[in-house]
């Protein structure tokens, strides 16, 4: 199993799923996420630990960044396979992958 | 020929032609138009006139309820007089022009959907959906729909496994919705042909078999001033409705005691019809809607001119076999407010950014789209689901008034979850977007909006056992009495039904100038 990684990692990979232009622009992790409303994000991440309340942080950024910042294509990847089998997260009527869920969850750990 | 105003006509007059058509609606009078000029002397028996009267209109009355498990009853008894026009085009007069053939799957027998299955298939009805489109001045539909290089007309990328496909839609002007100096036209200029003959204000109001119920000898004719006809002829079509073709077979009991046609207790059943569904959002969620990743403009599916050929996404017979669902669509409409409260607004804007990122298409080309939607599904067949006389009360000619059991089953909304979640999931997967569907199965029915659409009364099945018209559209065991419009049709698909009715008509004009009309 791949080391814990660092707060500082886990961010950078959220930051990957940010937009291109602020990355190359080197904005601060905290900033390039500014598109997900921290508080839109906290409610929906809480809402995906209701439902799996044995996540921790520690789980959560195992399963989605073993790899530290090269986790987009994986992730892509995870979330599409969650759609075929059926692991979904509806949230508020929204159809959801698992992984976005489990994402979303992470951020709520972290806030 | 031309119209002839009943009204005038002395009393108990005869009207006699080779062929007449019962009803100068959609079905009846594309029948007419293509039967003008030829060797049959046709006559059209219209109920109304060419404009809206209330009194004939009221003809129409009767009770309908909505029933589903789960689900409180929904009373609908203006439905009967509201959902159609008892004047000359019919229901044609209040028609948007909205055009689409049914999907190949629809005409296939499915095993998960009890009584599916048509004697004919999507190509053997392809040559006069052609017509129909050509007569309706519309591009003709091909089964496969055609690929655009304009970025705004490209369909969504998703996985040919999953089944699902963009169905197209287009919009004719011979409408009285859409175009009424055109619809006047297509509703009257074929009664110049000199075989031809339109009687208006006359009613038909039963069915005259000969005392062996093997054939139609007359019809009554009543007029609302009292007076009284009878029509002959050698064949005979009904063209009156999905509702009032069951009718007028079920009130001509005095030859056959169960009806024309009835022999088997078929005629009123498998009423089936098409519903929208979709919620505005609320404090709690968007509504119904769909967030699409991609930047470039959905012009396919949302056009920005209501009237602009458009797609709709829809479950293949692929689909459908993996969900065990009916036919399903998603229509999607521009964004709009959605009544989202604040909370749920917030979070459809953070996941639907966070989703575009999942799917790779985020960053400078922006943060997808929000586009709103409603849904349609396939109303399986039932046979408890019907039309019934309603012998307690009776309309002005003295006609017993209709009462509509409108019924689904568990099977029909067990397919509609799955067809709903099966295209998010299909969206998700290929990374094209994301689906809400905030829809709890116990609001189904009062969310529903229906349609004008009535099918399945008189459905067509080789078997007598099985279908109350034959292929040819013939009444069994009735040698000249043939039934046009949507009630012959076995399934409902989704497809607004006017564009089959019109081919289905024209295939049977074709019939009867073989050589039927006997």
């Amino acid at each position: 199993m791949s080391a814990l990684p660092a707060r500082r990692d886990l961010l950078a990979a959220l930051v990957a799923l940010a937009a291109a232009p602020a990355i190359a622009a080197g904005t601060p992790p905290g900033d390039a996420l500014e598109g997900l409303d921290p508080a839109a994000a906290e409610r929906i991440g809480r809402a995906w630990l209701a439902a799996n309340p044995s996540a921790n942080t520690a789980s959560l950024a195992r399963r989605l960044f073993p790899d530290g910042r090269s986790a987009l294509q994986r992730l892509r990847r995870a979330a599409a396979a969650d759609f075929r089998r059926g692991a979904v997260f509806v949230h508020r009527g929204w159809r959801l992958s698992d992984t976005e869920g489990a994402l979303f969850g992470l951020i709520a750990l972290k806030a | 020929m031309a119209f002839i105003d009943a009204r005038g006509l002395p009393d108990a007059s005869p009207i006699e032609a080779d062929l007449i058509i019962v009803g100068g609606g959609m079905a009846g009078i594309t029948l007419a138009r293509e039967l003008a000029g030829g060797a049959l002397k046709v006559a059209v028996l219209e109920s109304g006139d060419r404009e809206i009267d209330m009194n004939v209109q009221a003809l129409y009355a009767g009770s309908a309820t909505m029933r589903a498990p789960g689900n409180p009853e929904r009373t609908m008894d203006a439905y009967p007089i509201q959902s159609r026009i008892r004047a000359l085009g019919g229901s044609g007069n209040v028609w948007g022009g909205k055009c689409a053939p049914l999907d190949p799957a629809d005409f296939a027998a499915r095993d998960w959907a009890p009584h599916s299955g048509w004697p004919m298939s999507r190509r053997d009805l392809q040559p006069f959906y052609d017509r129909a489109c050509d007569l309706l001045e519309i591009p003709r539909f091909a089964e496969t729909a055609p690929t655009s290089a304009d970025p705004a007309l490209r369909p969504l990328e998703l996985d040919p496994a999953d089944g699902f496909f963009s169905a197209p839609r287009a919009y004719s002007r011979y409408s009285g919705g859409a175009d009424k100096a055109a619809f006047d036209r297509f509703r009257t200029a074929f009664a110049q042909a000199p075989n031809v003959t339109v009687y208006l204000n006359a009613n038909v109001v039963r069915i005259g078999l000969a005392a062996d119920g093997s054939r139609v000898e007359q019809l009554e004719v009543a007029r609302l001033d009292g007076k009284r006809h009878v029509a002959r002829a050698r064949t005979f079509v009904l063209a009156v409705g999905g509702i009032e073709n069951a009718r007028l077979l079920l009130a001509s009991d005095d030859v056959r005691p169960a009806g024309v046609g009835n022999d088997h207790d078929l005629v009123g059943r498998f009423f089936q019809a098409h519903m929208t569904y979709s919620v505005d959002g609320d404090e709690e969620s968007e509504g119904t809607a769909v967030h699409v990743s991609r930047a470039a403009p959905m012009d396919l599916y949302a056009p920005k001119a209501r009237t602009a050929p458009y797609s709709v996404l829809a479950a293949g017979e692929k689909a459908q076999s993996r969900l065990k669902a009916g036919n399903f669509t998603l229509t999607l409409f521009r964004g709009q407010e959605t009544g989202a409260g604040a909370p749920a607004k917030a979070e459809t804007q953070t996941l639907a950014r966070l989703a575009t990122r999942v799917d790779g298409q985020g960053g400078s080309a922006g943060d997808g789209q929000l586009l709103g939607c409603f849904a349609m599904t396939e109303h399986f067949p039932n046979p408890d689901s019907r039309v019934v006389l309603d012998r307690e009360h009776h309309d002005a000619l003295g006609m017993p008034r209709v009462r509509l059991d409108w019924t689904y089953g568990a099977a029909d909304w067990d397919g509609f979850e799955r067809a709903a979640a099966g295209l998010g999931d299909a969206l998700g997967a290929a990374g094209q977007g994301r689906l809400c569907w905030p829809v709890r199965r116990e609001q189904l029915l009062a969310i529903a909006s229906a349609s004008r659409h009535h099918m399945g009364t008189t459905r067509m099945d080789a078997d007598p056992r099985r279908g109350v018209v034959d292929p040819d559209l013939k009444v069994h065991g009735v040698d000249n009495l043939y039934v046009a419009g949507s009630s012959v049709f076995p399934t409902s698909g989704i497809a607004n039904p006017t564009l089959t009715i019109l081919a289905l008509a024209m295939r049977l004009a074709d019939h009867l100038k073989s050589g039927a009309v006997r």
